[in-house]
């Protein structure tokens, strides 16, 4: 008898406080992030420029893909300032919906590299990463693939990894295969690897990389920092990362970035901008990039020197800002060959 | 020998029958060609009025299905009528387009299986209908009435601590408290086993007249209608069919079924022939309005039948019950008829005896119409 | 017995409700098909074929396994007297404790490549051979065969109880064996309890998305669940729904009919039930050998394992305040939830047994629904209401909670329905007779009497709220986790130490519940 009565109790305490959104958000100083980068990667970041600035971060962690629904939800109403992504497809697209606004400070323009920005600077990317191929050091020889394209051809049935079709990396390597190379060979691409990963679908990158270093698989396409993730663990794994399509004429390394953009009704400015002014700053940039070894986009910090130097390989020269546009027909065309 | 016949309204009563006395008081309660059931299209009671006075106890009988509860429940507030109307007081409680819930209806109800509350004490339950009354008023009034039902000192028990008698008597109590102006019976005393049942109907019939309660009974056992009833409301399939002081149901009814419902009864094919009606076992004087040549049935009750062994009877006693009092014989009649008449338990007769019959004067002999025959 | 229709204010309460309660799934009908209906087209030619395919296979794997499974263990026990027996006739109700995807989860860790069953099986053997991966068809049908073969075992054994013997006895009498006697007497008069159990289990592995998610087995509703999150508009989600909805409907209605149609199972006259008949020693041995094998399975090798991680994440300090917060929200939540069902639960529950008019029925009927709706379907519906109608509340505790409504209230709704069935009518007629309006009628007389089948109800949508995990998944605020949510999510990160106190705890608070359910009567039809 008493229980109930108590959980009614319980129940209006709960929607009183949580039944429209979470009130500290809407304290002043602080500023509030939506990230779809992962806490423990972000959190040291936000950490080091509480301590630093002293203003207060919110941290608000999901999908990108859930907190873009989000932002489009709660359109003028949002508590978010910032929205930070692991990859610029989902900030293209937030631009694309209105969802973002330039970043007025001066700083942009001459630290973060044209390729890695809007062009209209709401969203700028702060590491890159590389989709690029891990392979098994006892299975496979290097010198044989010349390609991402490479792994669609029959010789690699039963001996790839692939992540899900959910996976905002598929989406986006994908995208670049299109913008390079056109539809027939971005179609080939995909009918390829579905059909030579067969079972060996995995909703984590590092799951990825776990099947090759096991030897369940030969090879598996994933972002270059699980490779040295799991290298950092455990040095001994026959594992390797091989950046392909250099040749002359190649589409060149699939290349994306992590990035932040600035809500289009951020409610505080000042200290949004205190914040993207620090994660372009050298030592936010080392903290943001290496902490998950990512490469640095301010092109005055260095990478980490266990990764393959920039200067060693040819990225691609597609802008990252075609790939929201390129996005829903890739979803289109993933869905109808019926990747899983 | 002289028989009294008389001639008989077969359809069924429409209008209501006024009582003997007192008719110049305004009724307690009014049916006004009510009309109520499940479904619209057979409506399970069919254009019923009554009346009933302050303070007189009338019994709704007749066999399951005859819509008797269906009318209780009507006039208590739990069905609504589709036609006429109820008053009670001169206030309307119900018609066709308006119904008074029943919480507002000052009707109190005893039912069938006493819906005692299982999670109350019996004083809690008399003292349900109280809630608006002041605490010491209501705990006088509970005390009251368990000692008008012979319960004191039962109080503090729950209804599963007692025996059958004992949760009606605090059923009639519960009932009775809020001081309604009129109390509702829907078969009170078929849970009970037959000697309770006759003790308990003394009591109810006790309690009733001490408090001057207007009731309505429901019933489908004709002794208890006889032993309650100032009058008695037969019904069958949804119709009132007779409404009349037991004596009158008894010794007049209206048409075969009311006949046979409230006794045992005899009905014996007979001709009207030249002033007499020529039956098996006997003829009687015509004193009906019946013509000559009409079919009619002679209605004779057993106790009015007797016989003699002889052995050019036409007669043969087929069966033989022992009832204490009296024996109750089955003679086959030559035509194949079976009839029962009651005899002394002393002498006893033989089954294969063949008898003589006699009818006797002690009773009347009723005539009704005989159905259209092939 | 039906009375007239009155539309009393109770009335229109009712029916809002079980508008409430329906709304956002006709809301999913008309979205999917307004929108572009080529989606469909696609659909058909890619995704389709295997989605069927693999849940109808593994849901009539499942049946089959479950069905074997369950009624020879329940033959087995009532019919034999063995030592060990009064243990294994609870003990094989234990597994229903564990949420499908602790077992899954469990089992990836089992199974995997290079994992302790591998690694174990190649130093028997001597080589490099690889086990069956769990990621696969087998590894589904085992982990659901395991987590729900209790039910058919549960119905099974009432029906074996309550088996009239004469059946068995005049079979025999015909000269037919024993073997012949429980192929072609016993085993068909039990069907209706087989049936139902069946429909149970093809239910729960259709709309289960934990397990197969972690087993990485692609159904309908772990595919509807990954078209929501990936994609940024909810057609496909949507179409793939229905279609499921649609089935789930088909399936309800058949099941009715069934129960109809199965009324004459029930026997009249005398009913001598079995004795349990002694057996030797080697039976003895051999039953009680493989039903540890079963439960081990089942149930005691995962809880031990959970118990293991669960202390080694004590010592390293793994399990901090957070755990508390995680507990927190999901009583707090699951609470919350289930005494608002209660509440809209009962005007639906009384006005269906009390004045049980067509409209009433209906609303009642309609309230059902969501039973048939698994987790992410429901979450869509309310995704696709809210963000398109209701904006403001998006994101809230109020939508989850509405889904959590939605889909368990019809379970608390059968028990509300049965509690109130046994309150007997007159017993609210006489205390309207005497004076006390609707209300003082519920609260003194009704509720009093149904207080204790409306307590197992709460209970039971409680702990149902409590493992729910693809509706809190899609729909939860961010940043508000409960037990469930962080069981998955660590154990998707094959974090197996982090996950398990969470999971412990899920399965202690649920051991009470299931031996509750298992003392109920189990009858079928």
């Amino acid at each position: 008898m008493i229980l109930p009565f108590l959980s009614i109790l319980f129940a209006f305490t709960l929607l009183a406080t949580e039944a429209f959104g979470v009130p500290e958000l809407y304290a002043a100083d602080s500023v509030v992030v939506y990230s779809g980068r992962a806490e423990r990667l972000i959190k040291p970041v936000l950490d080091h420029f509480e301590q630093t600035t002293g203003t207060t971060v919110q941290l608000l962690t999901a999908g990108s893909t859930e907190l873009v629904n989000r932002l489009r939800a709660e359109k003028a109403r949002t508590p978010a300032d910032v929205f930070i992504t692991n990859e610029a497809g989902a900030l293209e697209l937030a631009r694309s919906l209105h969802l973002l606004q330039p970043i007025a400070l001066s700083e942009v323009a001459t630290t973060i590299p044209e390729p890695f920005r809007a062009p209209d600077n709401s969203w700028i990317g702060l590491s890159g990463r590389i989709w690029m191929i891990v392979y098994n050091t006892n299975m496979v020889d290097p010198s044989t693939i010349h390609s991402l394209l490479d792994l669609s051809t029959p010789t690699w049935k039963g001996k790839l990894a692939i992540p899900t079709s959910n996976s905002e990396y598929l989406q986006a390597g994908a995208s670049m295969v299109l913008a390079s190379k056109g539809e027939k060979a971005a179609t080939d691409f995909l009918l390829g690897i579905r059909d030579n990963a067969g079972n060996e679908v995995y909703g984590k990158n590092r799951q990825i990389v776990d099947a090759v270093a096991k030897g369940k698989v030969a090879v598996g396409i994933v972002n270059h920092y699980y490779i040295f993730r799991h290298l950092a663990k455990d040095p001994k794994a026959p594992i390797a990362p091989l950046i392909t399509d250099q040749d002359e004429g190649g589409m060149g390394a699939i290349m994306n970035v992590a990035g932040i953009g600035l809500t289009a009704h951020a409610k505080h400015m000042s200290a949004a901008n205190q914040l993207i002014t620090f994660l372009m700053s050298p030592t936010g940039q080392e903290m943001f990039a290496h902490i998950n070894k990512e490469y640095p986009v301010n092109p005055a910090v260095k990478a980490d020197p266990e990764l393959p130097p920039s200067s060693s390989f040819q990225a691609s020269t597609i802008p990252l800002t075609r790939l929201a546009e390129l996005r829903d027909p890739i979803i289109q065309e993933i869905q109808r060959l019926g990747l899983r | 020998m002289s028989l009294f016949v008389e001639p008989r309204r077969t359809d069924p009563v429409s209008s209501s029958i006024a009582t003997s006395s007192s008719s110049s008081q305004a009724p307690m309660l009014e049916l006004n060609k009510i009309t109520c059931g499940y479904q619209p299209e057979v409506p399970t009671v069919r254009d019923l009025s009554l009346h009933l006075q302050p303070g007189n106890i009338l019994c709704l009988l007749g066999p399951s299905g005859c819509g008797k509860t269906t009318t209780l429940r009507a006039i208590a507030g739990f069905e609504r009528i589709s036609a006429g109307e109820i008053h009670l007081q001169g206030q309307v409680l119900a018609s066709a387009s308006f119904h008074l819930p029943p919480e507002q209806r000052r009707v109190g109800m005893v039912f069938q299986e006493y819906a005692l509350f299982p999670h109350m004490s019996v004083e809690d339950n008399v003292a349900f209908g109280l809630y608006h009354w002041q605490p010491s008023d209501r705990k006088a009034r509970v005390q009251n009435l368990l000692d008008l039902v012979g319960l004191q000192g039962l109080e503090h028990r729950f209804p599963h601590e007692l025996s059958g008698g004992q949760q009606q008597r605090v059923a009639i109590a519960r009932a009775l408290a809020p001081k309604p102006l009129m109390l509702l019976l829907d078969e009170p005393f078929s849970n009970l086993d037959p000697d309770m049942t006759i003790k308990m109907r003394k009591e109810l019939y006790r309690v009733l007249r001490q408090t001057q309660t207007t009731a309505i009974l429901v019933t489908h056992d004709h002794e208890e209608a006889f032993a309650m009833a100032d009058h008695v409301a037969v019904m069958q399939d949804g119709i009132l069919v007779q409404c009349d002081t037991p004596e009158g149901i008894y010794q007049q009814p209206s048409c075969s079924f009311v006949a046979e419902f409230i006794g045992q009864a005899n009905t014996i094919p007979g001709i009207i022939n030249n002033g007499q009606i020529e039956t098996e076992i006997g003829t009687f004087p015509n004193q009906s309005d019946f013509h000559s040549e009409t079919h009619v049935l002679v209605m004779i009750r057993p106790i009015d039948i007797q016989f003699t062994p002889s052995e050019s009877g036409s007669g043969r006693i087929e069966s033989r019950q022992f009832q204490g009092s009296q024996t109750l014989y089955g003679i086959r009649l030559s035509s194949g008829q079976l009839i029962h008449c009651c005899m002394l338990p002393i002498p006893v007769y033989n089954i294969e005896t063949s008898v003589i019959i006699h009818v006797t004067t002690s009773q009347h002999a009723i005539i009704f119409p005989q159905p259209a025959l092939s | 017995m039906v009375r007239h229709t009155q539309l009393t204010p109770l009335s229109l309460v009712g029916v809002s409700i079980a508008a409430l309660l329906t709304f956002p799934l006709l809301y999913v009908t008309y979205a999917a098909f307004t929108g572009d209906l080529s989606q469909a087209g696609n659909l058909w030619n890619t995704r389709l074929p295997e989605l069927l395919t693999n849940t109808i296979s593994l849901a009539m794997g499942v049946s089959l396994a479950t069905l074997t499974l369950g009624v020879s263990t329940a033959w087995i026990i009532t019919r034999y007297q063995f030592w060990g027996r009064a243990f294994w006739d609870w003990g094989f109700v234990l597994p229903l404790a564990i949420p499908s995807f602790v077992l899954a989860y469990v089992y990836t860790y089992l199974l995997d490549t290079a994992g302790p069953v591998e690694q174990t099986w190649q130093w028997l053997t001597n080589s490099e051979a690889h086990i069956p991966s769990p990621y696969s068809f087998t590894g589904a049908l085992v982990v659901m065969t395991l987590n729900t073969f209790p039910y058919v075992y549960l119905l099974a054994r009432a029906a074996f109880q309550n088996f009239n013997l004469s059946f068995e006895e005049a079979a025999q009498a015909t000269g037919a064996t024993r073997r012949e006697t429980f192929w072609r007497v016993s085993l068909p008069l039990i069907r209706p309890a087989l049936v139902a159990s069946m429909f149970l289990v093809v239910l729960y592995v259709v709309s289960d998305f934990g397990a197969v998610s972690l087993l990485r087995f692609q159904t309908f509703t772990y595919a509807i669940y990954q078209q929501i999150t990936g994609r940024f508009d909810y057609q496909s989600a949507a179409l793939l729904s229905l279609l499921l909805v649609g089935f789930a409907l088909v399936f309800l209605f058949a099941e009715r009919w069934f129960r109809k149609q199965s009324r004459f199972y029930q026997t009249s006259g005398r009913v001598r039930t079995a004795t349990p008949k002694p057996c030797s020693m080697t039976r003895v041995l051999a039953i009680n050998l493989s039903f540890l094998v079963i439960f081990i399975a089942a149930f005691g090798l995962p809880v031990f394992l959970l118990i293991q991680w669960t202390l080694t994440a004590w010592t390293n300090g793994e399990v901090g305040t957070s755990f508390g917060t995680y507990i927190g929200n999901s009583v707090l939540l699951s609470a919350t939830a289930a005494t608002a069902a209660l509440v809209l639960g009962t005007p639906l529950a009384y006005l269906a047994s009390r004045i049980p008019s067509k409209l009433h029925v209906a609303c009642l009927q309609g309230a059902y629904i969501g039973y048939v709706l698994p987790g992410p379907v429901a979450a869509l519906a309310l995704l696709m209401l809210f963000t398109d109608m209701i904006p403001i509340l998006y994101g809230t505790i109020f939508v989850l909670i509405l889904a959590y409504l939605i889909h368990y209230l019809p379970a608390g709704l059968q028990a509300m329905e049965s509690a109130l069935q046994q309150v007997n009518p007159n017993l609210e007629e006489a205390a309207r007779n005497l004076g006390a309006k609707g209300i003082r009628t519920f609260m003194q007389i009704t509720f009093p009497l149904v207080r204790k089948g409306f307590s197992a109800a709460w209970l039971l949508m409680f702990l149902l709220c409590m493992k729910e995990l693809p509706a809190t998944l899609l729909l939860r605020p961010i940043g508000f986790d409960t037990l469930a949510v962080r069981i998955w999510l660590e154990a998707s990160e094959e974090l197996y130490q982090l996950a398990a106190p969470p999971a412990l705890l899920i399965v202690l608070l649920t051991i009470p519940a299931v031996f509750l359910l298992s003392k109920k009567n189990w009858q079928a039809g």
